[in-house]
């Protein structure tokens, strides 16, 4: 968790992404560098465009207009690059999206297999020492719907983990679980941001991004209004909106 | 049934084996019956293997045009919409019997004269053709019922969108689409009977002949009756354990 100043390797570099819903505006200009190494909590009341801006970086959203740049790939139209870029770029969400038809270990040995072309079985003891980082070995050969929220959530950590990302997105990972089993997920992305993986990780759990994050971005109407430290930040905050939300999280809603 | 659950394998295994023990060996036992029946007892057999020949071939054609236009539908390419649901359309709203009509008589008439095909070859089109036109909806609402969400995190993981479909969504909608299909299928294996019609010798064009040689309908349509029945009955047991066989990730 060293900080930004150790290595300034851009690996994200967003310029002036704008983003339309139809008429609605959802991102304006955005701009944002992301280092490597870096963790990120990106905060902001619902609806200001977090997940569309996270989602605009891996292209599961398409951005209208500006640049997007990941490891210096340009995302565009070009398959090659989309490519490219999604075999750096892992992403966790919200309501964890296993694949329900395959068993844990299946999910997690897929992509490996599919797209690095890995063998069955190299993948798949690929996917079992995953799955024993996020201590959940001993659930390999289950399906999704055995497991727990929190059990579900580290198997897609794991995923993600299996094509070995440079950045992992993670939009609101806890959102969905029941309150018994946050802590469970944010001590394996606890661990993960020690080990010098990119992260950016959408988020409600204040105290998560105040103790992980080395870098601390407030979203709100589709721009950037703040984007400093989580101390600045929390002891800190410029903008009125800002204030506003962090005495709404603070009165816990 | 809860057997067939329990050992889905088994019980396709065993519900396979009836079949071909049925087909090859049926003619045995109903040599055994009385005339008109004892008789004509190969012809039956003969009929009955011709049905099941016919039921699979189309069935087999119909689930792959059924996913064919099924995807069609669901596409973002106009044109592809436009045909798929021409297609569906056309089939559901025109009667069985024109359609194995038309494709005997008026597609020879559009094909060149050393490319002409059997009276079997027309029956198996019509209603491959048929059947896949109602398979296109289950195959739709099959992959609708899967969840967006495992569509984005696969290609999020970077798989193209053809391995998305081979591995996660053509899986999942099957096992949402299969009791529907399956449903399909026994029905074909009756429908198939309309081929009758133009001339192809199946169970139920047996059972015709045999009667108007016999002057005896009863015991000769009572027969093909059982034998249609014991028919569904294998293809619907199969099914169930096909889809009893694809219901992981569903257990508890
Ligand atoms: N696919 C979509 N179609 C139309 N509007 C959308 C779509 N996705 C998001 N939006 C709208 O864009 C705005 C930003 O959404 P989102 O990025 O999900 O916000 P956040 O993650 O910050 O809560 C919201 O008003 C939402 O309704
Ligand atoms: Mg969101």
């Amino acid at each position: 968790m060293t900080s930004t100043s150790s290595s300034l390797k851009p690996i994200i570099e967003a310029r002036d992404v704008d983003k339309h819903f139809g008429a609605f505006h959802a991102l304006k200009k955005v701009n944002a560098t992301f280092y490597e190494g870096q963790v990120t909590a990106i905060i902001g009341p619902s609806g200001s465009g977090k997940s569309t801006f996270l989602r605009t970086l891996n292209r599961l959203e398409t951005h209208d207009t500006g640049s997007i740049k990941v490891d210096g790939i340009e995302l565009n139209d070009d398959l090659k690059n989309l490519d490219a870029i999604r075999r750096e770029v892992g992403m966790v969400f919200q309501s964890f999206n296993l694949f329900s038809h395959l068993s844990i270990l299946r999910n997690v040995a897929l992509a490996p297999m599919r797209v690095r072309k890995m063998s069955k079985e190299a993948a798949e003891a690929k996917a079992l020492a995953l799955l024993e980082r996020v201590g959940l070995k001993n659930q390999a050969e289950k399906y999704p719907v055995q497991l727990s929220g929190g059990q579900q959530q580290r198997v897609a950590i794991a995923r993600a983990l299996a094509m070995d990302p440079k950045v992992l997105l993670f939009d609101e990972p806890t959102s969905a679980l029941d309150p018994e089993m946050v802590n469970e997920v944010l001590a394996v992305m606890r661990e993960l941001a020690h080990t010098g993986i990119t992260m950016l990780v959408v988020t409600h759990e204040m105290g998560f991004a105040r103790e992980v994050a080395d870098r601390l971005i407030f979203f709100d109407h589709g721009t950037i209004l703040e984007d400093s430290s989580p101390g600045e930040f929390f002891s800190n905050p410029k903008h009125d909106r800002a204030k506003a939300f962090l005495t709404q999280v603070r009165h816990g809603f | 049934m809860n057997w067939t659950k329990q050992h889905p394998g088994l019980a396709m295994f065993a519900a396979m084996i009836g079949l071909l023990l049925f087909l090859w060996g049926m003619a045995v036992p109903l040599s055994w019956a009385p005339d008109p029946i004892g008789q004509a007892a190969q012809q039956f057999a003969e009929g009955t293997r011709m049905t099941v020949l016919l039921t699979l071939i189309s069935g087999t054609a119909g689930v792959v045009l059924g996913v064919l236009a099924g995807l069609g539908k669901l596409s973002s390419v106009p044109p592809l919409r436009w045909i798929s649901e021409f297609y569906v359309w056309l089939i559901r709203g025109t009667p069985l019997l024109l359609q194995i009509l038309f494709v005997w008589l008026a597609v020879p008439t559009l094909l060149p004269d050393s490319m002409q095909i059997s009276d079997f070859a027309c029956a198996a089109i019509a209603l491959a053709l048929n059947i896949g036109a109602y398979n296109a909806e289950c195959v739709r609402a099959g992959i609708l019922a899967v969840p967006h969400g495992q569509v984005e995190a696969a290609r999020a993981l970077g798989l193209s969108p053809f391995q998305t479909f081979v591995d996660i969504t053509l899986p999942q909608s099957m096992r949402v689409a299969l009791p529907a299909l399956a449903n399909n299928l026994a029905s074909l294996v009756k429908d198939s009977s309309l081929a009758y019609a133009i001339s192809v010798v199946e169970l139920t064009m047996v059972g015709y002949r045999v009667q108007a040689e016999s002057y005896q309908p009863i015991p000769v349509f009572v027969t093909i009756a059982v034998i249609y029945l014991i028919l569904t009955t294998a293809f619907t047991s199969l099914t169930a354990a096909l889809e009893s066989q694809l219901d992981v990730g569903r257990k508890r």
